[in-house]
């Protein structure tokens, strides 16, 4: 193990080279968002002018401040500025597209002209559509998500918030830390249309994230990570305190693995997991572009059970729990909740505009989504949960195949563990576990009382899953 | 744009003595997916800046800029050179220095660029949907068809302040297709690809494609009938792009050299044996063996020129892959293996084109020996652990009974502890191939990276279903 962490500060430094005051860096971002805009109109009219039929404008930009810290040391203190532009056109049913993070017109309208040319050597399409203002208003913002001082803060208040976390997170000394990065980033994404749509959003994070595994002697168990966000620097240090926490007990606990015995049955899937190996299938086959492919088994499903009556699965894109939320999808469409999932009946495809159309539908402001999920909580305890089966594997992690269409999913169980007569008797190796999602979906048991959240975009309990192959090593 | 940078780095670097490393990247790509008989992804893509560290007094600074003139390139430096002034009083261990290697000075264009460069798109875009059509009608079985061509072209100057002044120019295509083939409600999947460092003809030349319409239809359909592999551990044969992946996953990121000092499973085994006496491994950014492998770079983004580094020999751990800040902590010579994603990265020790090293045995006498196994075909994706544990999915793969090739099976996962795996590998076979060439390496940043070998004989555990 390396030496412990030494932190300091050195007083006055800010972010950038020069003396920085409160909003410099939204004022910058601000600056930065108003000429894009200027320039994104700038190239409809150009498109339009050009001969495209529709043309669509992103604009996104960042400012970011991130610190590296490897084997307990800073490693790297990074500032970066970015800027994109995306262009889609349409025209005579086709379309291209381009992307550029050069931000001069001439380099912008170059891209107008390089997604023509793509679109006039492709296939029709007679689905190709964009939203007009009516069905696509002006989005409201969501006032948690900018914050002017957390945008301004600087690397040496990052730097002193990793040394409080890493102290933390290496009190045990058993914790081996790889990567541990911290950011805050200050950024904006806008979405202008030739037919008339305009939205924008100016959003601040501070995210971090540990990577590392445990360290006893000769005995390494498996990489682990675990990662959180705030929107404010005044809600960063206990969530972060609380992730080390996390990490360090995960870590730990992978340390000493033993071999699992093979069965077929009862397994209880940790959040992580669910988000894995049930999530995915599930938005798979809910999922617009599937439904119009002929490719998802619920073609002909709304409205009836898919799955365990256990499950009820909601998108809550403007919950703040969530960070992946927003206030307008890729479509431009105006964001908002939806049940899913409603005790296993499926509610609905996920439709952007184009499968929207080609379902003959309309969309459901999913493109791009879902957004920031929530699983509801069931009534069991997880301690009852993990007493089912006299020994049972507690799948937190999964590494390994799926195949989203068959269902089929064969991998590693990592970070996993046995619970014999209830009782956790340590992290298992070299354990594989397979099945199937249709075998399975409609055999989940229970959901715990307690749930999780996932990095950020899902929050989930416990799920007790039957069906499941398991295959010590 | 060389002569400007090597001016910014003179008169950047002398003030204090700081080191300074300013690297151009410019990178166009084309994008192209068809599916069904429509384009999904028709996307043009160009993306350029300036990357800048700087490390003073044993910190490292990081900036970049998308604006490429002297005094957007002159911000950059300085808000590099503050980053690195920021940390380092809080640095307890600081870089002691940087390992000098063979500092690249060089202008180099890589096969394949020029073509590329002036092939027009339609010709490109055109050959996506004709294949797609293609492969659509080759079976009434098929569901779906799917093609994918993807090229990055690639420019890069990089200048250091301690003797590094180079410029690369590197074309990477690749091209995938896949196929779904559907009976009576069940569902089956194949797909093949491959990606090279070169031009257009070398893609298609590339012996991944051979054949490629009709064997990913025949494969897709046949897999409609074939039945799950039986889990447990096996006597297996590895193909060249499953061996590739061992090589990656399992072997090649134990040994990247900031992993070894977080304490993976590699550390404090130089000069152990940690595999059979017929396995010898290498990671090159170099190769000569077909001359397309996807990670030949001339030069590192530290600005050090590339060779063949050898891992393992004759099953003897000799060599971590380092930048060079770790080859100076660990008293060797950087092995050439700091690479970006782009501009706005900063390099990390990753690995280029890793392969184990041909045998003298034929496949066909290693299939003649084996009474029960498989023969492991495709490589799906993988990854793998500190402690050596790793998985990888596989396309599909061939029953073994009593010394034939038998059943085709669906595709299987397997798993097992890198280096226990590798001391039973007893049979190497004379056959090579690249076969990873459409893959990139997922560690914080993306990188193209190619991987490949012989076929290998070993046994590993087959993930399946217990009845």
């Amino acid at each position: 193990m390396k030496s412990d962490t030494k932190f300091g500060m050195k007083s006055g430094n800010k972010a950038g080279p020069t003396n920085q005051q409160t909003g410099d860096t939204a004022a910058a971002l601000r600056k930065t968002a108003g000429e894009m805009q200027t320039l994104a109109h700038e190239i409809l009219e150009h498109g339009i002018k050009k001969g495209a039929d529709r043309i669509k404008v992103g604009t996104s930009g960042s400012i970011t401040r991130r610190l590296v810290v490897e084997n307990k040391e800073v490693s790297l203190a990074n500032s970066l500025e970015d800027q994109k532009f995306s262009l889609l056109v349409h025209k005579d049913q086709k379309k291209g597209s381009a992307t550029t993070n050069i931000v001069r017109a001439e380099s912008i309208r170059k891209g107008v002209e390089d997604a023509l040319a793509l679109a006039s050597f492709s296939v029709a399409d007679p689905a190709l559509n964009m939203p007009d203002s009516s069905v696509a208003p002006k989005a409201v913002a969501l006032d948690f998500m900018f914050d002017e001082r957390t945008a301004d803060t600087t690397l040496a208040e990052i730097q002193e918030l990793m040394g409080q976390a890493l102290a933390r997170a290496t009190k045990d000394k058993r914790v081996a830390i790889d990567k541990f990065e911290m950011s805050v980033s200050t950024s904006f994404h806008a979405l202008y249309n030739s037919l008339g749509v305009a939205q924008s959003e100016l959003q601040t994070m501070i995210g971090w994230s540990f990577f590392g595994m445990g360290v006893d002697g000769d005995a390494v168990s498996g990489f682990d990570y675990d990662s959180g966000f705030a929107w404010k620097t005044g809600d960063t240090a206990a969530r972060l305190m609380e992730t080390a926490e996390s990490f360090a007990a995960k870590v730990t606990a992978n340390l000493h693995p033993r071999k699992a015995n093979s069965y077929k049955g009862l397994v209880v899937f940790s959040p992580r997991a669910v988000e894995e190996l049930l999530t995915g299938f599930m938005l798979y086959h809910a999922s617009g572009s599937a439904v119009m492919d002929g490719k998802s088994r619920w073609q002909d499903e709304v409205g009836k059970a898919v799955v365990s009556p256990v499950i009820t699965l909601r998108d809550q894109p403007h919950n703040p729990a969530f960070a992946g939320v927003t206030t307008f999808d890729g479509d431009g469409m105006p964001t908002r909740d939806h049940v899913l999932f409603d005790s296993g009946k499926l509610c609905m495809h996920l439709h952007d505009c184009y499968s929207a159309k080609r379902c003959k539908t309309t969309s459901n402001h999913m493109s791009g989504g879902p957004f920031g999920m929530s699983l509801a909580p069931g009534g069991s305890l997880l301690a009852d949960l993990l007493r089912s089966r006299r020994e049972i594997l507690l799948v937190d992690r999964f590494s390994g195949n799926t195949d989203a269409i068959k269902g089929d999913f064969s991998g590693v169980a990592k970070s996993s563990r046995l619970y014999v007569d209830g009782k956790d008797s340590g992290a298992v190796t070299e354990t594989m576990i397979a099945g199937n999602f249709f075998e399975f979906a409609k055999k989940i048991e229970a959901a715990s009382l307690e749930t999780e959240a996932v990095g950020g975009s899902f929050t989930s309990p416990w799920l007790l899953v039957d069906g499941i192959s398991v295959t010590g090593g | 744009m060389k002569e400007m940078l090597k001016k910014l780095v003179a008169q950047n670097s002398a003030q204090d003595n700081s080191y300074i490393e300013l690297r151009y990247h410019k990178r166009q790509s084309n994008s192209f997916m068809a599916q069904r008989g429509r384009v999904d992804v028709a996307n043009h893509s160009l993306v350029e800046g300036v990357g800048v560290r700087a490390m003073i007094d044993g910190a490292w600074g990081f900036a970049a800029t998308a604006r490429v003139d002297e005094t957007s390139i002159l911000r950059a430096i300085e808000q590099a050179r503050h980053n690195a002034l920021t940390i380092v009083a809080g640095r307890g261990k600081k870089v002691a220095h940087l390992q000098k290697g063979k500092m690249a000075v060089v202008d180099w264009t890589g096969p394949g660029f020029a073509e590329l460069l002036a092939m027009p798109i339609a010709d490109k875009l055109g050959a996506v949907i004709n294949f797609e059509r293609q492969l659509a009608k080759s079976s009434k079985a098929l569901h779906t068809a799917r093609c994918r061509y993807n090229e990055l072209l690639e420019e890069k100057i990089i200048v250091t302040s301690d003797g590094a002044a180079a410029s690369a120019r590197i074309a990477l295509p690749e091209f995938s297709m896949s196929a779904i083939a559907e009976k009576d409600g069940e569902r089956a999947t194949s797909s093949r690809g491959a990606g090279v460092s070169g031009g257009w003809t070398c893609l298609y030349n590339h012996p991944a494609l051979d054949n490629m319409v009709e064997e990913t239809a025949r494969t897709a359909v046949d897999l409609l009938s074939a039945k799950h592999p039986e889990g447990g551990k096996k006597t297996v044969i590895l193909a060249p792009a499953v061996v590739g992946l061992l090589c990656h996953e399992a072997i090649g990121h134990t040994v990247e050299a900031d992993f070894v000092k977080t304490g993976s499973v590699a550390q404090g085994k130089i000069g152990t044996s940690v595999a059979s006496k017929l396995v010898t491994m290498a990671d090159t950014g170099c190769e000569t063996i077909a001359g397309y492998a996807v990670g030949n770079i001339p030069f590192d983004d530290e600005g050090v020129e590339t060779e063949t580094t050898t891992i393992i020999k004759d099953g003897v751990l000799v060599s971590y892959l380092h930048n060079r800040e770790s080859a100076a902590e660990f008293g060797v010579a950087p092995t050439g293996n700091a690479r970006a994603w782009l501009f706005n990265d900063e390099p990390l020790i990753r690995m280029r084109n890793t392969f184990l090293q041909p045998g003298t045995s034929k496949l066909t006498d290693m299939i003649s020996e084996i009474d029960d196994g498989y023969l492991v075909e495709g490589a799906g994706s993988g990854q793998a652990d500190s402690n050596g544990e790793f998985m990888f999915g596989t396309g599909y793969v061939w029953q073994i009974k009593d010394g034939k090739k038998t059943e085709l099976l669906r595709e299987a996962t397997l798993s097992g502890i890198a280096f226990d795996v590798l001391q039973t590998v007893d049979a190497v076979s004379s056959e090579f191939r690249w076969d990873l060439g459409t893959g990139y390496c997922g560690k914080g940043q993306p990188a193209k990276v190619d991987a490949g070998g012989p076929y290998i004989r070993c046994k590993m555990n087959v993930g399946g279903r217990q009845g």
